[in-house]
């Protein structure tokens, strides 16, 4: 019940933040202009075989959904790492933690918030990718609850990540690494390419300990044509995604042991 | 032997900016207790420890050192702070929120009964005299509003311990009359109240007791009377003096203020009936006598900045 309540007001903090508004309206803005090369692309279709367009055409959905998921991850980091800064900086936490509420029901609370929110932008994001291949003439091959499902982890493993790190640094500083680590996380990502030295004995530790998410990445499902189906099995979908919660529920714990320790003041 | 209600036992804290390789000491083996049911005041200059030595006791600092309970639990136990109510110094509040929905997720939080919410809500407003801007949302309240909300939702849960920190900065005078009257209604339902402020002549007519500490040290606690003296000297308004008794005055030490219509002596408390006696003897009468003892604001004064310990 209470950290329900701190979810459903975490949530209604989030629709009116002016910072996310005027990010919304330009990430709107941005997508529309995405959309111009899409037309673009179909229009081409038209001159080719039926297989081409399909697959150029879901080929330009998943770079869209690519770039609308991708900002989604830094969304939930960012959501995640305010929404605790600034109950601190504005001092509205203490009022809440006067009241008999334990500090991990709080963070949970805060958690579950943000999580709420990914959940509207999850589905806002499916909503776009079917409009997408509607736009292009195409439908989208891959089953919804795998659309809906893996993006949900992949945020989740983000909130969490930033929710320890806010913990103890600064909501920008906390934001600035987990970019970092995200980009860092693409780049050590396994290509089967041959590498050598030391680079090679740290890819693989920095692989496990980084964020690498491009396995909860729901775009490689976007790009899949019709004639290029290929099932994936329960057990593989239940490993990925046990990783990804696996990874949030840790990053989880740690901040709310980091949370028990810290200072609920400004000082 | 009863638990106290606030129990703080050489408690020190060290605000430490590691970055920048500082060290402020905030509180410095300060030690205190208040009983149940007493109305208590924390007094000190700004800076002096008083916000620290609160958000410690509600568990959102940790001290370096000492012990520390709270209702006989440890400070931020659960347990304890179902039985606390708590008004932050500048209370902050989400702005979203109009004052009804507000409570409302502080009754949630509270753990309180959700379905008598709407009298107990309606009941709080009045009492903090907001009947009327239940819908208006927060961000539009002046600062006595969000104050005088502040008081409410300490409150909410019908708390037997009240830590008020600066309950009346930003109200008027009005406003602090009824935070006054409110403390004097908890005082009498025998709820323990414990408050800092800077209000000293409000202080002195609602509190029990006085803690006053400086630059993180305890200068002096101890009731108002063990404080403030209980008088050994006493002034008596008289309609007139004759000149023998006035002689008899300046031999006792006593000082002698003439005014227009009446006389002001301040004598011991020693000499009070001789004093009566040779004045109705003398044909003059009493209009009025009072014990005299310095007043809070006086001995705050004296104290601070003479870091004086205990």
């Amino acid at each position: 019940m209470k950290i329900w309540k701190i979810a459903q007001n975490t949530f209604g903090t989030f629709l009116r933040d002016r910072l996310l508004i005027i990010f919304g309206v330009l990430f709107i803005c941005t997508v529309l202009l995405m959309m111009t090369p899409l037309l673009v692309a179909k229009a081409m279709a038209k001159v080719g075989s039926a297989a081409q367009a399909q697959g150029m055409i879901l080929g330009m959905v998943s770079s869209i959904m690519f770039f609308v998921s991708g900002t989604g991850s830094l969304l939930a980091a960012w959501c995640a790492a305010s929404s605790v800064a600034n109950e601190i900086k504005s001092g509205t936490i203490l009022a809440v933690m006067a009241r008999p509420v334990k500090r991990w029901e709080f963070l949970l609370g805060k958690y579950a918030g943000v999580i709420l929110l990914m959940s509207v932008y999850v589905v806002m994001m499916f909503g776009l990718s079917w409009l997408l291949a509607w736009i292009g003439g195409e439908r989208i091959q891959s089953t919804p609850w795998v659309l809906l499902a893996y993006p949900m982890v992949r945020y989740a493993v983000y909130g969490a990540v930033a929710m320890a790190l806010v913990t103890v640094l600064h909501p920008v500083l906390t934001i600035g690494i987990i970019f970092i680590m995200a980009v860092v996380a693409l780049i050590v990502e396994p290509t089967g390419q041959a590498v050598t030295g030391y680079w090679n004995d740290l890819r693989l530790p920095l692989w496990i300990i980084l964020p690498s998410t491009s396995l909860l990445s729901e775009d490689r499902f976007l790009a899949i044509t019709h004639a290029s189906l290929k099932q994936v099995g329960a057990l593989e979908h239940l490993t990925v995604l046990t990783y990804g919660l696996d990874y949030a529920l840790v990053l989880l714990l740690i901040a709310m042991w980091s949370f028990h320790y810290r200072s609920l003041t400004r000082d | 032997m009863t638990t106290p209600a606030i129990e703080f036992k050489e408690v020190t804290k060290v605000y430490r900016r590691r970055l920048a390789g500082q060290e402020v000491p905030a509180l410095t083996h300060v030690s205190f207790e208040v009983g149940a049911g007493e109305v208590c005041a924390f007094l000190g200059p700004n800076g002096a420890g008083k916000t620290t030595s609160i958000n410690i006791l509600m568990g959102f600092l940790y001290a370096d050192y000492g012990k520390i309970s709270v209702l006989g639990y440890e400070p931020g136990d659960v347990r304890a702070k179902q039985k606390t109510g708590f008004v932050p110094e500048n209370f902050a509040f989400y702005k979203h929120l109009n004052a009804e929905k507000l409570l409302r997720f502080h009754l949630a939080l509270a753990g309180g009964d959700m379905t008598k919410s709407i009298g107990l809500i309606r009941d709080l407003l009045f009492k903090v005299q907001l009947q009327g801007y239940e819908k208006l949302k927060i961000g539009k309240y002046s600062r006595g509003m969000v104050q005088r909300l502040g008081i409410a939702q300490a409150l909410l849960s019908d708390p037997q311990l009240l830590l008020l920190d600066e309950p009346t900065s930003g109200l008027d005078p009005a406003g602090r009359k009824e935070v006054k009257e409110l403390i004097h209604t908890m005082k009498g339902e025998g709820k323990t109240i414990f408050l800092s402020s800077h209000i000293l002549s409000e202080v002195e007519q609602i509190c029990d007791r006085a803690i006053i500490i400086d630059k993180g040290r305890l200068v002096r606690m101890g009731s108002l009377n063990e404080l403030l003296g209980t008088g050994d000297h006493v002034e008596i308004l008289a309609n007139g003096l004759s000149p023998e008794v006035e002689a008899a005055l300046v031999e006792w030490g006593a000082t002698i203020e003439r005014g227009p219509n009446s006389v002001r002596i301040t004598v011991p408390v020693t000499r009070k009936r001789e004093l009566v006696e040779k004045l109705w003897a003398s044909g003059f009468d009493l209009l009025s006598m009072n014990p005299v003892r310095s007043s809070l604001e006086e001995l705050y004064l004296k104290l601070i900045g003479t870091g004086v310990p205990v």
